[in-house]
């Protein structure tokens, strides 16, 4: 990395020497604004970063007041792999649960940025209603929400049967039975339920993608909404034809952050897993293979996303 | 024009009706369903909130009642003036906490919004060597949950004597990639290039640039990554780095009111109320200006 910084004063120099004065000021100006983020990415990340890959390709062990590390190739790996219980299992959870919950985040917080971005009195009271609990809504206000107080279950829970025995009272309706009685597959009816009762951890998962499309919405000019209103274009056409094109490179940041949000939270089963390992039996070297085989995963599903969606839907819509 | 006129009179706001009609469906139907489905969503994003907000002010004999109950029949204060002498046994008193998770989140917020914008700067308007590879270790390392490089970083920040200080907070934070990436990405959306060179021609300095003509654009977007970045300070709790009971932030300390047990709900939800209001004030403020358009870039 250091070289990386270094490197542009290398180019800018063969050029001419007249125009030499103003480049090379500019270009030093380019490396000064880049240079404090570099280097507390190089100190705080690339550096640990390549830390726990060599621990994930060793053996480590703790003497007092420093860490010993031997090569050992693919060992841990192979263990973790073949030999442990959970970790598998996990893995396959987690993506699992990624499938599930990942388009309805964009959908809902696509559907909900749009209704949410129209002018009306009151908008910024509707907006709040959504931000305001994925904002609030994290660490030890989480940990509260959820924690299991009172011998009772989860807060959330207590909400929730709250809000059941008052639809009960007014002739509500269970979704799951409702589901099965439609006779959808076992999988589909699954999956909706479990939806329905993760419908707080859903909806906050929206927040900031909806933050992100409201932003993106924001910079829609309105001119071409009014162009296609005189050329006649329905409200249908109008979405597909001009806000989804518009959005496409927002919809991209929030495919990408959604996928890292739902897959690197700290309650993800791998991530506790590999986490417990760590710091309760203080095994560095096979919690660091673990890590480092899903964030590999992650790392190819999403370069896989951004591929497929640059190569294919940009070209369609520009 | 004509169709948005008369309207069915079950829908709550007039307006919202109105526009919303004339934006989204021509139906009533549609627009009916718009405006559930709104609601309804909001209802159950908002409910745990006020939930929490409403049990902080029951009294000890409500906060028992099983099955619970939604709403508070006697309010009562005594779950936040309870709160100061929950943490006598703590030796700092609870104000310190309070100063200390404001001030690390404000600071961070501010150097992390503005080294990211700076970078993000160099990134998208200007032709650095080795943009590409940057960019794309800014988009690897977002892939990294903090857990990974937990015990590695520990050795850095105890080689750069930084253990037991504020630093702990401040420094590894501010060079979050997130920021980068997101503010790139609106960048190259929303700062036209033959902006920056109209400003470059009219002998405007790379810093002037920067500050007077590409931040003001983008302003919508950093405002809305301070807001990010200030919620995710304001709940850091480090792990093995702060000692001093000085140095330590609210979280910590509600934690230590929580992990209190039965008795202490009310004042675990009285602190989780605090925990709540400066993200919301940080909210309300980032967002005034987030709803504005963004139309004012200069050029389209």
């Amino acid at each position: 990395m250091d070289a990386t910084l270094k490197e542009p004063k290398k180019v800018k120099a063969p050029k001419k020497k007249r125009i030499r004065g103003i480049e090379s000021k500019k270009s030093m100006y380019g490396r000064m604004f880049i240079l404090p983020w570099c280097i507390g990415m190089l100190l705080f990340f690339i550096i640990p970063l390549f830390q726990s890959l060599i621990y994930s390709f060793s053996t480590v062990w703790v003497e007092p007041g420093l860490m010993e590390t031997e090569l050992s190739g693919l060992e841990n790996y192979k263990f973790i792999l073949n030999e442990d219980p959970n970790y598998t299992n996990n893995l396959w959870s987690a993506i699992q649960s990624f499938f599930r919950n990942m388009p309805i985040i964009i959908i809902v917080s696509l559907i909900l940025a749009i209704v949410l971005n129209q002018k009306y009195p009151g908008r910024m009271i509707f907006r709040s209603v959504f931000f305001v609990p994925v904002i609030v809504a994290t660490g030890v206000v989480m940990e509260l929400l959820t924690k299991n107080l009172n011998g009772v279950d989860a807060i959330i829970t207590l909400t929730t049967e709250t809000e059941n025995v008052y639809s009960e009272g007014t002739g509500g309706m269970d979704f799951t039975v409702v589901l099965q009685s439609l006779n959808f597959p076992e999988e589909i009816t699954k999956t909706m339920s479990g939806l329905i009762t993760n419908i707080f951890n859903t909806l906050w998962s929206c927040g900031i993608p909806i933050i992100l499309f409201l932003a993106g919405l924001q910079t829609i000019p309105e001119q071409l909404y009014e162009a296609s209103t005189v050329e006649g274009a329905t409200k249908w056409e109008e979405f597909w034809y001009i806000t989804l094109p518009m959005l496409s490179q927002t919809l991209l940041l929030v495919i990408i952050f959604t996928m890292i949000d739902l897959l690197t939270q700290n309650t993800n089963p791998v991530i506790q897993q590999a986490y417990t390992l760590m710091s309760a039996q203080s095994v560095y070297d096979q919690s660091a293979a673990m890590l480092w085989l899903f964030f590999g995963i992650i790392g190819l599903g999403v370069g896989i996303v951004i591929f497929l969606y640059t190569k294919i839907l940009l070209k369609k819509w520009n | 024009m004509e169709a948005t006129v008369k309207k069915p009179k079950k829908l709550k706001l007039k307006t919202a009706r109105r526009d919303q009609y004339k934006r989204y469906t021509r139906s009533k139907a549609g627009n009916f369903f718009y405006t559930l489905f709104l609601l309804i969503m909001g209802l159950y994003s908002i409910l745990p909130m006020f939930y929490t907000i409403i049990t902080s002010f029951k009294p000890l004999d409500e906060l028992l009642v099983f099955p619970p109950r939604f709403f508070v029949i006697r309010p009562t204060t005594s779950n936040y003036s309870v709160l100061p002498s929950l943490l006598d046994n703590l030796s700092v008193p609870l104000s310190k906490y309070i100063f200390n998770s404001l001030f690390v989140s404000i600071v961070t917020t501010i150097l992390h919004v503005i080294v990211a914008s700076m970078a993000a700067f160099v990134l998208s308007k200007t032709n650095i060597k080795f943009k590409g590879l940057i960019f794309a270790i800014v988009q690897f390392s977002l892939l990294y949950n903090a857990y990974t490089l937990e015990v590695p970083r520990y050795l850095i920040y105890s080689g750069l004597h930084m253990i037991d200080t504020y630093w702990i907070y401040i420094l590894p934070n501010i060079p979050a990639s997130m920021g980068v990436f997101l503010m790139k990405q609106f960048m190259d959306a929303n700062v036209p290039d033959p902006l920056i060179e109209a400003a470059r021609i009219d002998g405007a300095s790379t810093v002037r640039t920067f500050w007077q003509i590409v931040m003001p654009v983008v302003k919508p977007a950093w405002l809305t990554l301070s807001l990010f970045e200030f919620v995710g300070m304001w709940t850091v709790t480090p792990t093995g780095t702060i000692f001093s009971e000085n140095l330590k932030t609210l979280p910590y300390a509600a934690s230590t009111i929580v992990a209190g047990g039965l008795t202490r709900q009310g004042a675990a939800m009285a602190v989780a109320v605090i925990m709540m209001i400066p993200p919301i004030i940080v909210y309300l403020v980032s967002q005034r200006s987030v709803t504005q358009t963004m139309s004012s870039s200069g050029i389209k």
